[in-house]
Formats: structure tokens, C-alpha cells, sequence
């Protein structure tokens, strides 16, 4: 077997960081990583569990030069919609550079539309940089709409002092 | 300055809740969008697994709309998860009565979210707005809210039920 799809386990996470990194990198933005395997361990693992991961894993025979076998990963989460109920929103989708073109990339996300089905979302929604051309090609392609485009949404937040400052008006 | 409390959802404010949801979608003219039940809130709120938090804003029995409502406000709420900074909270839906703007209702539902956040350890607050929706965007830029999607970039997508379906049958 080429690879396989699995759910991530606490040991994990050492390799769902490096991931995490490569793909930050790729999105020109590493310097904004401010998480480790510890928060992740911390926040996924425990009782009460703020994401879910799959991973896509290789045989030894075709570990990555450096020895990895971990070589593609999902992180998602439930949220709600208050028009149409629960929803699963995609937060990360990546496979590494050399293991691409074999479709580990489409099994991860049937993976997690499987997920979708069985717990009985009716939606999966995921962010796009306007820039990433390959990325924006794959989903389209599976039936993506970009809802940015159609109907005019924008992503705000509220961060650092900005969201310290709200909360110390608070009663 | 008009009365009111702000306090947790209960499960008896499932038919306010929904009210309301339609009011605002109303207001996004996508009305005929809201699928949801009062039976499913119910259940997906405060059944095992909460799928969401919700605050709701009250008025006193002699403020109450002429239809006798008391509940005229709310925010929806839950948790979410970045890679590289961890727990967020995320805002999916912030709602005043027209009739009840002005009075402040709107700020200290905001107020109390951020207050939240910051005591469950998150490192920001995340929703979206439509761009034609000015008059929102103003009220979160006022409070140092960045729009992530001029600033960044990123665009918001969406893959519906029919192409789940067959995406997971291959």
C-alpha cells in the first residue's frame, strides 16, 4: 500500500508541527507559528478536544530522506451555521512537496467529507489565499464555491490589544 | 438608557433564538436560507455535545415588544483551533432588534464576548461580515477589528452537501 489514511495521535504531533511550519512557510507567513507540539498535544488530546486531525502516512521503504513517514495531514473542527446547523470547517489541508501527485491531497478531504456525512454536516467550509492559484484549482475543481466572490464575505478579527481592550471595558 | 441583562442561552430561548436568526438573515436578504429547526437548535445547544454558545440580551416585562418579547438580542458563538496560535473564538452571528439599537446592547454583548475569549486562554476573535454590510464593518473597525481578507487575503470557501456526497463515496 502506497500510504494510508489514519487518525492523529498524541505522538503525532512532533510531525503535524513540522507540517504545520512547511506550510506556513508556503503561505509566507512562518513568523505568525507561535504554537508547539505541547499546545497541540494540549488542545487536541485531551478531554475536551478543540480540533480534530487525520494523517496520511507512508511505509518505511518510502520514508522522506530525513526518515519521515507522516507526509500529509487535515486539521478540522465542528462549527454551526445558524441558517443550515452543523458544519465542518477544513482549517488545514497539506501534503509535502515530494509525496504530492499520488492523491493523498483528494483522500484526506474525502476522508473528512466522510466525516461530514456521518456526523451529519451539511457543509464544509475552508479560507483560501486569493494568490495560492493551485489550491484555489484543486477546490474548484471538487465543487468549491468561493463565497468571498458570490455573496461578498470578508474574514475580520479581533487580536492582541485590540481584543484586551474590548474585554477590560467589559462590566 | 434602555434595561437590559445580558445571560446565558437556556433551552427556553430556542424559539427566541430562532426568531431572531430569521430577523437577521432577513436583514442579509437570504431569508429563504434558514433551514434550521427550533428541535435541532435545541439539540446541537445544549443537548451532549454543544455544537455552540449563545448569549442572549433581555429587557425587562414592561419593555417588551407589543408581540411580548423579552429577548432582544443575541450572539452565537464557538470554538475554533489555528495551527499556529491555538484556540479562537469564533462569532457567527451578533443581532439587536432594531428597535433596541442605540442603547448599547450591541457593545456590551461585544464586550462580553471579548471578556471570554481572553479568560478561555484564545488569542483572537474571528467572524465575517458581508462587504456591503458598512455599517457593521464601521462598528468592528471603530473597535480595532482588521479585515483578514483585504489585509491578507484569504477568501472564504465553501463545498455544499451534493459534492460531499461524492467526494466520500469514491
Amino acid at each position: 500500500m502506497k500510504y494510508s489514511i489514519r487518525s492523529a495521535r498524541a505522538q503525532d504531533c512532533r510531525d503535524i508541527e513540522r507540517m504545520i511550519m512547511e506550510l506556513a512557510l508556503y503561505e509566507k507567513m512562518p513568523d505568525q507559528v507561535k504554537i508547539s507540539h505541547k499546545e497541540l498535544e494540549r488542545d487536541g488530546f485531551g478531554p475536551n478536544p478543540f480540533y480534530q486531525c487525520l494523517v496520511a502516512e507512508v511505509p518505511e521503504e518510502r520514508s522522506s530522506a530525513e526518515g519521515h513517514t507522516v507526509v500529509g495531514y487535515v486539521l478540522y473542527y465542528y462549527t454551526y451555521s445558524t441558517w443550515s446547523g452543523r458544519c465542518i470547517y477544513m482549517e488545514d489541508l497539506y501534503v509535502m512537496p515530494q509525496f504530492r501527485g499520488e492523491g493523498i491531497g483528494k483522500a484526506l478531504m474525502a476522508s473528512v467529507a466522510k466525516v461530514c456525512r456521518e456526523q451529519q454536516c451539511v457543509r464544509l467550509q475552508f479560507s483560501v489565499l486569493d494568490w495560492n492559484k493551485p489550491s484555489l484549482e484543486f477546490y474548484l475543481s471538487k465543487g468549491a464555491q468561493d463565497l468571498t466572490d458570490k455573496e461578498g464575505w470578508h474574514l475580520l478579527r479581533f487580536d492582541g490589544e485590540a481584543l484586551e481592550s474590548l474585554a477590560e471595558e467589559a462590566p | 438608557m434602555e434595561q437590559f441583562i445580558l445571560r446565558n442561552a437556556e433551552p427556553k430561548d430556542v424559539s427566541d433564538i430562532l426568531r431572531l436568526i430569521k430577523e437577521l438573515a432577513k436583514f442579509e436578504e437570504m431569508e429563504e436560507q434558514v433551514v434550521l429547526t427550533e428541535k435541532e437548535l435545541l439539540e446541537d445547544g445544549f443537548g451532549e455535545h454543544p455544537f455552540y454558545h449563545c448569549v442572549v440580551a433581555e429587557v425587562p416585562e414592561e419593555k417588551q415588544t407589543p408581540e411580548g418579547y423579552r429577548v432582544v438580542g443575541f450572539a452565537m458563538y464557538y470554538f475554533t483551533y489555528d495551527p499556529w496560535i491555538g484556540k479562537l473564538l469564533y462569532l457567527e452571528d451578533f443581532y439587536v432588534m432594531k428597535e433596541f439599537r442605540g442603547y448599547g446592547i450591541g457593545s456590551e454583548i461585544l464586550k462580553r464576548l471579548s471578556e471570554t475569549a481572553v479568560k478561555c486562554r484564545c488569542s483572537s476573535m474571528h467572524f465575517i461580515v458581508a462587504e456591503w454590510n458598512k455599517q457593521s464593518i464601521e462598528f468592528y473597525k471603530r473597535r480595532g477589528a482588521a479585515d483578514l481578507s483585504h489585509e491578507e487575503g484569504w477568501r472564504l470557501f465553501e463545498i455544499g452537501k451534493q459534492s460531499l456526497i461524492k467526494m466520500s463515496a469514491k
